[in-house]
């Protein structure tokens, strides 16, 4: 799920942002996106925006931290905001296949499906394997062809309920000398007809039917457009036409809606061994946290003061671990704090702790066995 | 109480008692650390712990990849220990909680 720092262009193939290498020049800069992509792919959109600000508030001018800033805004659902944030910095990011990829998804919310394809279609360009851009066009195109059907009947002329789907276009070699006037017409209105959908259907002539239920030029040279299901490339008429109320009634929102959702967390991998440890009688629960004392994951139901013991701990170990550097006796590893009460027990996990919390009859060796296997998974995750 | 109870343990490296300001009262140290600064930071650690968990007594175990520290907060002051990454910590433990 994760691939930081492989320095290319900020994302990844699969379009999970990727911190690149100039990144690790900053490590605070490397920090707060890290964790701020670790929250947000946690589900955790509020945090990851608050981390982003302050981050961004010391690092104005760090293009990936806005990027994942807009990302979190529309995850958020705040649209406006997340397009305000990544139109902002386009221009210094338009190489970003994420960058591309979530103004396609706003611009698609929006209801501004042109737009979107467009972005959709850039993100394939900077990477041709991004599946999700894939999925995007493939739902978007059929969309921009039923915005031609339903735009139909905004043409005064004739009624589009006659249109069968026999009827196709009339190539413009085809139109009778008469009607060359009035398709000068339609060409001033629309600058670049539609060639593709004859050169698809080369062999169907409909030309007499056309004729018949269109007297004049001007739905002859629309209706071709309209019956055709596959798509052209071209669609110059569709921006003339407001169609965006009418899709709600067609029922292709509610797909649209769907995919931000989905993705599973990376955390999920945590669950098992996770289970495992936390099924111990004498473990009451475990969590993660960031060395600067930030709640990643918790495993511990029923307890409401897990930020505040976040905070508390990661106190006492940069504490410890500054003093230990100080008198060159290496780097702190992990800690056990023995309570009346309970027993915190907390381990290194590259950089973040886990920290798991028993009851003071808990044997401390069983319970590093469990935390060495889960400290594995962690690192795979965060690392 | 004598700090060479825990000594005498084999890889331990040394032992103290501070005040909970950080002087040392007494301390038993092999050649190379230096018990005042080991006292001084087992007295932050443990007044912190003190501070923020509102419990007496409560003790730390810090693992560092060169050492083990152990610290206790007890009436007279923090009772401290160091020893050896491969020192038998179960053994010190029970010493240690004697003391």
């Amino acid at each position: 799920m994760f691939e930081y720092y492989n320095g290319d262009d900020g994302v990844s193939k699969t379009g999970d942002i990727i911190m690149p290498d100039e990144l690790a020049m900053d490590s605070k800069a490397l920090i707060f996106a890290t964790l701020a992509d670790v929250y947000l792919t946690s589900g955790m959109v509020d945090e990851a925006i608050s981390i982003l600000k302050d981050g961004l508030s010391r690092n104005p001018n760090y293009t990936l931290g806005k990027i994942i800033l807009g990302r979190a805004y529309y995850l958020k659902g705040d649209t406006e905001q997340a397009l305000k944030i990544l139109e902002q910095i386009y221009d210094q990011a338009k190489e970003s296949e994420s960058e591309n990829l979530y103004l396609g998804h706003i611009y698609k919310k929006l209801g501004d499906y042109e737009k979107a394809i467009s972005f959709y279609e850039t993100t394939l360009k900077i990477n041709p394997e991004n599946k999700e851009a894939k999925r995007e066009l493939e739902l978007l195109k059929p969309k921009i062809n039923m915005e031609e059907v339903v735009a139909a009947p905004i043409e005064p002329a004739k009624p589009v309920e006659t249109i069968t789907p026999e009827m196709v276009a009339v190539p413009k070699e085809e139109i009778p000398v008469q009607e060359l006037p009035v398709e000068e017409n339609i060409e001033k209105m629309e600058p670049e007809p539609e060639i593709v959908v004859e050169e698809k259907k080369p062999e169907k002539t409909s030309e007499v039917v056309i004729q018949q239920e269109t007297p004049t030029g001007v739905e002859a040279e629309i209706k071709p457009e309209i019956q055709e299901p596959v798509v052209s490339k071209e669609q110059p008429a569709v921006e003339e036409i407001e169609v965006t109320p009418i899709l709600p009634e067609i029922g292709l929102e509610p797909v649209v809606e769907e995919k931000v959702v989905e993705k599973p967390s990376p955390f999920d991998a945590l669950n098992e061994p996770m289970q495992r440890l936390i099924d111990i009688k004498t473990v009451n629960g475990a969590f993660i946290l960031s060395r600067d004392g930030l709640l990643i994951q918790s495993y511990y139901k029923g307890r409401e003061d897990i930020e505040e013991l976040c905070a508390l701990i990661a106190g006492i170990f940069n504490d410890a671990d500054n003093a230990f550097k100080f008198l060159k006796a290496g780097n702190l590893e992990k800690f056990i704090i023995e309570k009346s009460d309970e027993t915190i027990c907390v381990i290194t996990a590259g950089e973040s702790l886990l920290c798991i919390i028993t009851k003071p009859e808990a044997k401390p060796g069983l319970v590093f066995v469990y935390a060495r296997k889960i400290i594995e998974e962690i690192r795979k995750i965060l690392e | 109480m004598e700090l060479s109870q825990l000594t005498k343990i084999p890889r331990v490296l040394g032992a103290g008692l501070a005040t909970f300001d950080g002087f040392i009262i007494d301390s038993q140290f092999v050649h190379g650390y230096d018990a005042e600064k080991f006292g001084a930071m087992s007295a932050k650690i443990v007044n912190q712990i003190k501070k923020n968990f509102s419990k007496e007594n409560a003790s730390i175990i810090l693992y560092t990849d060169n050492i083990i520290f152990l610290a206790k907060a007890k009436n007279e002051g923090v009772l401290f220990v160091i020893a050896d990454k491969d020192a038998n910590l179960g053994l010190i433990k029970i010493k240690f909680e004697k003391m």
